[in-house]
């Protein structure tokens, strides 16, 4: 990842008011965070101000300025999947991989996150795995889902 | 804009279409309290201690008065029951959050609020993310060092990333507006800026004071109107800020001012140039600069001074202590051969005052004067040195100290000396030494003289050769000068001469 | 694709792509919805192109991906057209049978029919199966016919024909009227009259006006608007420009929730094909009226979700609330006028154009027009989304649409209007939902999300619960909000974890006053609705908690332990194996004891205890009983 793959997301947005949101979030999708490079080279070229810029990305839960691990793990934990047991869900995850939701393991394994809804609430609890969704997740079985990433 | 008639706390109020109700009730002297608000910066609304009631067709509702418009008819109440009740209870919920800052204690005096049930987390935290640092940051410096990070429960205010200093993120200006706004001293410069913050010195406080870059050098300034200096202006650094002109209500403030060049034709000339003071730190023996408690008289003067840096009192620059007696040492630079061949005029007597001052403001100090020859020549002088000596226990030494040394665990100065009407060579162990220095030349005296065509003294001051008979005459026909500026004089002399040089002016200009 | 230059042109299209089906050739249409999704539709969908193509049918039967058809309990669902034949819980395994007995050869495949919990009966059509029978769905009807990615089979089923009746037969006045006069609310939580908001935004002098369809359903537990945007988008997008028309925007946003990728790309997906059909742009069915649509997407933040945040995300903002003083309606936007609608809103809109205002006041109550959908999660039978008519009472939608509490447990609450809302107890159930009735009962009908409870839900939990998300998702910039929740959030911890103090309770009721009338906006105001819901309903519980140290749904792990009955163990080794404490003893035959010093009570015995044993159990509020001794852990098996 360098300079001009930052500036080819940025083109995209270069000249538009209040793009600064969406173009965030294509970094996130395309760089799996958002560095601190792509952060200044926001400022320089949308002549935004560097505090602004961080606060916008240290507000939403979609943005990372931290490096991630190679997989994202998405518990959720909105009402439904709350009541249906998530939490247990949670709780075995952070016991297996021995991070907390919003921490990364030190292998940069996996990043887990905790969401609060997903929209599957019929089929809680659900996990979601690098785009991946599962629903009606045990907690044993949300183990065995994590052993098939590397 | 139209006027807006409104009833706070039953009291009518009259306002202007477009203020807020804080705003008007602060304009008739009605209390609001707030902590995130500030007459500079757009209203934010966050803290919530400003929020009223107001009573529209039978309904009441609760609204923060900061951000909402003032209305024809609008009824507001302050201080009602179910105000009060939130406010302590908004008030409880700030010392959880920082018990220690001294405006939230001083608000739950005032509302009878004795403690806090709540959770203290951080019982050293002062922040109350109330906004106004990274606000004015933001809208006034234009520099947006800092800014809130993060959302709910942990939201703060911080530099990107958390650097202080970084080549590519050196924003802050280091001007310390943050931690000037900031209610509750929370904001450390430290924290956001490896740089360091310079005070601006004021030149009328002798250094020892500071003034902002908008000032009134004096209270008795001639004219009395205030300056902008723009060497130390945001406005003129940034581009931003420009808060005085916005709230300067006869609108006097002009940026885009430049210095204006005007062509008189005139028939006489009076320099009333003044004079300056005698850099007396080439005199190294006697430490100034050097020994922290060796001063200048001048300096002496804004010490005592009740509108000076200290409000009056006499403090000592080492250690603040109001020394119990006092060292003056005369003709510094005067009648010396190697500085000031000539007599300075006036130390004698303001030393002479200013110790029987120094005893005045604080009883129990005393004063000992080392001189050459006392020059108390005018009317009734010399028996106000007379009264000195009796009166106000001040000791006159005849003789010129020779050096000043000092005592590094004290820092008191120690004056060599020897008494010519003992012959001894003594030391007098002292807590402060004010150097009474000689009057110099004003500077730039000298180019004026060349644009005027009159010539100098050896001295340096402005030629008067045609004295006794023509006092205030210099060497060239219908230009006059007065006080200083021909040479030291006090202000008696300096007033008689101004009418002479009037006089003079007056009649070179009937003559024509 | 030639664009649609009027309303003519658009009726021929119509009339083409009808003419271009066959409505004999079968069709086998199955969810492909983010819920569907998570139960491994893809494979389901995989499975069946490839038995289609493997049994020679290719070309001659339809695989169709489409909308939620809302009984997600029932994952993946299946509807086979013609007959429209309704498959509940298919898997891959079954795309043969359902190819070859049923779209060969007509015939039902049993155990993929719903069948009756009591009476065993079966149900082949949507329409016969209980789930369903209640409902009146209108909004989501159409999702198991519409590929959400293939506008013209919105076209077929009269999509747009609304929109060229507003743009051609009515003025912008005649359309607000007629909205007005439907009594349409808003959906997104806050019941405002749709048709007064558009008329003050019609009436701002200031321009250009803009249109948002909030999508960021950021209540957890709903997923409608989910729904809605994914299986249904030109729904929403006509809805939005006759919106647009009434009063008189030309640009309009789709905000969109991060966390609905699939949600974004169809709703992308929809205006791209809008646009090419000339029903979105500069110059719409040749009527002179233009409008564009743009998305925006959201960045995982509740908060922004609010009116007035969601557009200063728009701005490219930090998306915090703004002063209410301040209409949106008149400075919303860049500060122009703005009308910000809720989806399912908009979804009624040409429902309301094309079959009248009269017919849509019809139903409902007095002050509740049309219908609502609810999403029905939590401890429900039959979880899914439910569109009913304003009006029906709780129970039947618990009960009667739900089937029911799983598992034979009881009922406790019903929790509508997510983290703004409130528990509502059994007795009150008969209560219908209405935005007025249920805001008397300390509630509110909020989005749409609506969770059921039973006896092993603690309502103190539940209000810590929502407490600790509205701490995190509160943008924190107003003092009552941001502390007040901090604190009552404290204060649920400490009762919950056991350390509950005589005048908690009250202290919480004291603090939610100044929440509820100081804080910013609706997120704080409204954050102590769960804790004084569930004190007023639920107070027992919280005194049980404080004063007795007992969790009566054993769900507070501070206050509950596991206990192994000796006289239920039939020592398997199962737990011990897999307590990940290594806190229970014993072996092959010997009586397994939990170390209650050692305990995690992350309750995994209880779930692998195997149920013909069930010799695990929680306790609260009193000592476990001593443990047998040593000697007497023997295990003794009776003869068979």
């Amino acid at each position: 990842m360098g300079q001009d793959q930052i500036d080819h997301i940025l083109d995209r947005y270069v000249g538009q008011d209040g793009a600064l949101i969406q173009l965030l979030l294509d970094l996130q999708q395309e760089l799996n965070w958002v560095p601190k490079e792509a952060v200044q080279r926001i400022t320089e070229r949308l002549q935004i101000p560097l505090s602004q810029v961080y606060r916008v990305a240290s507000f939403y839960n979609s943005i990372s300025l931290e490096l991630r691990g190679r997989h994202t793990i998405s518990v959720c934990l909105g009402t439904a999947c709350q009541v249906r047991n998530g939490p247990r869900v949670m709780d075995r995850i952070t016991e297996v991989l021995g991070i907390n939701p919003g921490e990364t393991t030190a292998d940069m394994r996996f990043t887990l996150e905790r969401v609060n809804c997903l929209g599957c609430c019929a089929l809680g609890p659900v996990m979601v795995v690098d785009g991946q969704y599962h629903g009606r997740v045990l907690p044993a079985k949300a183990e065995e889902i994590l052993q098939g990433y590397d | 804009m139209n006027e807006v008639v409104l009833e706070i706390d039953g009291k009518e109020v009259r306002a202007v279409e477009g203020m807020t109700i804080l705003e008007a009730a602060r304009s008739a002297a009605i209390d609001i309290p707030s902590l995130c608000y500030h007459r500079a910066l757009t209203p934010y609304g966050g803290c919530r201690l400003c929020t009223v009631e107001i009573c529209n067709e039978g309904r009441s509702r609760m609204v923060t008065s900061c951000v909402y418009p003032v209305a024809e008819g609008l009824v507001v109440k302050t201080r009602s029951d179910a105000v009060v009740r939130d406010r302590k209870m908004l008030i409880e919920l700030m010392l959880a959050q920082a018990p220690g800052a001294r405006v939230i204690q001083d608000l739950a005096a005032e509302y009878g609020v004795s403690e806090t049930r709540f959770e203290v987390e951080d019982p050293e935290n002062l922040c109350i993310l109330c906004g106004l640092c990274a606000r004015v940051c933001e809208e006034r410096v234009g520099a947006s060092a800092i800014n809130f990070v993060g959302r709910g429960v942990k939201r703060r205010v911080e530099t990107p990333f958390q650097l202080t200093s970084d080549v590519d993120f050196d924003v802050c200006l280091a001007c310390g507006s943050c931690a000037s706004v900031c209610p509750t001293g929370a904001i450390k410069l430290e924290d956001i800026t490896a740089k360091k913050p310079v005070p601006l010195s004021s030149e009328f406080e002798m250094g020892l004071g500071t003034r902002a870059p908008v000032y009134i050098p004096f209270p008795q300034a001639v004219p009395k109107v205030a300056a902008l200096d723009r060497n130390r202006c945001l406005h003129f650094a940034t581009g931003q800020c420009a808060i005085c002109q916005e709230f300067c209500e006869p609108g006097a403030i002009d940026f885009s001012q430049e210095d204006e060049i005007v062509e008189l034709e005139v028939g006489a000339v009076i320099v009333a140039s003044g004079f300056d003071l005698f850099d007396v730190s080439g005199l190294t023996e006697y430490g100034y600069g050097k020994i922290e408690n060796v001063i200048t008289a001048m300096e002496f003067e804004r010490l005592t001074a009740a509108s000076g840096p200290t409000m009056g009192e006499l403090r000592r620059p080492s250690d603040g202590r109001v020394p119990g007696n006092v060292a003056f040492i005369q003709c510094v630079g005067s009648r010396d051969i190697n500085n000031k061949a000539y007599c300075s005029a006036v130390c004698c007597m303001h030393a002479t005052k200013e110790a029987i001052l120094a005893s005045e403001h604080h009883p129990g100090t005393k004063s000992t004067i080392f001189y050459m020859d006392m020059r108390a020549v005018g009317k009734r002088y010399q028996e106000y040195v007379e009264r000195a000596k009796t009166e106000y226990d001040v000791t006159y030494i005849r003789g010129r100290p020779g050096e000043v040394a000092m005592d590094r665990e004290t820092g008191n100065p120690i004056v060599w000396y020897t008494d010519t009407a003992t012959g001894e060579t003594k030391m007098c162990e002292t807590e402060l030494v004010v150097l009474c220095q000689a009057l110099s030349p004003s500077n730039g005296v000298a180019e004026l003289a060349d644009l005027l065509d009159i010539r100098l003294d050896a001295d340096g001051f402005v030629s008067t050769p045609e004295k006794p008979f023509r006092p205030v005459d210099t060497t060239r026909h219908g230009i006059f000068a007065c006080g200083c500026a021909h040479g030291p004089r006090d202000i008696p002399d300096s007033v008689i001469q101004a009418s002479a040089a009037a006089a003079r002016a007056a009649e070179v200009l009937t003559d024509s | 694709m030639s664009g649609v230059k009027s309303r003519a042109d658009l009726e021929k299209l119509r009339r083409a792509i009808l003419s271009g089906r066959d409505f004999a050739k079968p069709c086998i249409s199955v969810c492909a919805g983010t819920g569907c999704l998570a139960l491994g539709c893809k494979k389901v969908i995989a499975a069946l192109r490839d038995e289609v193509q493997k049994q020679g049918l290719e070309g001659r039967v339809e695989v169709k991906e489409t909308g939620c058809p809302g009984f997600c309990e029932k994952g993946t669902v299946v509807v086979v057209y013609p007959q429209g034949i309704c498959y509940l819980k298919v898997t891959p395994d079954d795309a043969a049978e359902v190819v070859s007995q049923t779209v060969n050869a007509g015939k039902a495949i049993d155990h993929l029919l719903y069948t009756d919990p009591v009476s065993g009966q079966k149900a082949i059509h949507e329409h016969e199966i209980p789930f369903y029978q209640k409902q009146m769905r209108f909004l989501l009807g159409n999702n198991s016919r519409i590929d959400p990615k293939n506008i013209d089979d919105y076209i077929a089923l009269g999509g747009y024909d609304a929109l060229a009746k507003a743009l051609f037969q009515m003025s912008p006045e005649g359309v607000i009227e007629e909205v007005r006069r439907s009594g349409l609310r808003g959906r997104g939580g806050g019941g405002f009259p749709a048709a007064r908001k558009w008329q003050t935004v019609r009436d701002a002098k200031d321009g250009p006006k803009y249109v948002v369809v909030n999508c960021d359903e950021g209540d957890p537990g709903a997923f409608m608007d989910r729904a809605l945007m994914e299986g249904n988008p030109h729904s929403v997008l006509e809805g939005l420009a006759i919106a647009a028309y009434a009063l008189g925007a030309h640009e309009g946003f789709i905000y969109v929730r991060a966390e609905y990728p699939l949600a974004v790309e169809n709703a992308a997906v929809a205006i791209q094909q809008a646009e090419n059909y000339g029903l979105l742009g500069d110059n719409i069915l040749g009527s002179g009226f233009g409008f564009r649509v743009k998305i925006q997407r959201g960045a995982g933040a509740f908060v922004s979700g609010e009116s007035s945040a969601l557009m200063t995300a728009i701005e490219g903002r930090v998306g915090e609330p703004r002063p209410k003083y301040v209409h949106t309606s008149e400075r919303g936007v860049w500060g122009r006028p703005t009308c910000l609608n809720n989806v399912e809103t908009l979804a009624n809109v040409p429902i309301i154009i094309n079959r009248g205002a009269d017919w849509y006041a019809e139903i409902g109550t007095e002050g509740s027009k049309g219908t609502k959908i609810f999403s029905l999660v939590g401890k429900v039978n039959n979880t899914g989304l439910v569109e009913v008519p304003m009006g029906i009472s709780l129970r039947d939608i618990v009960f009667g649409i739900g089937g029911g509490i799983p598992g034979g447990k009881e009922f406790k609450a019903v929790q509508t209007g997510g983290p703004s809302g409130g528990c509502i107890p059994e007795r009150l159930l008969d209560s219908g939902v209405d935005f007025d009735e249920l805001g008397s009962l300390g509630s509110m009908m909020g989005s749409g999300g609506m969770i059921v409870m039973d006896e092993d839900t603690c309502m103190v939990d539940t209000a810590r619960y929502f407490l600790d998300f509205l701490a995190d998702e509160s943008c924190g910039k107003c003092t009552p909000c941001r502390e007040g929740i901090r604190q009552m959030l404290s204060i649920l911890n400490g009762i919950c974890e056991g350390r509950g103090k005589d005048g908690d309770i009250e202290l919480l009721q004291e603090l939610s006053v100044a929440i509820r009338e100081t804080s910013l906006c609706a997120l704080g105001a409204t954050a102590p609705n769960p804790v004084l819901t569930t004190i007023q309903y639920f107070r027992d519980e919280y005194e049980a908690h404080i004063r007795d140290r007992r969790c009566p749904a054993h769900v507070c792990r501070e206050l509950i332990s596991y206990y192994i009955d000796p006289a239920r163990c039939q020592a398997c080794l199962i737990c011990l194996k897999n307590c990940p404490a290594e806190a229970i003893s014993g072996g092959k035959d010997r009586i397994h004891v939990i170390d209650q010093s050692r305990c995690t009570r992350c309750g995994n015995c209880l779930d692998l205890c195997p149920t013909r044993f069930a010799a695990v159990r929680k306790m609260s509020g009193q000592p476990v009983p001593p443990s047998l001794p040593e000697e007497d852990r023997l295990l003794v098996r009776s003869e068979e």
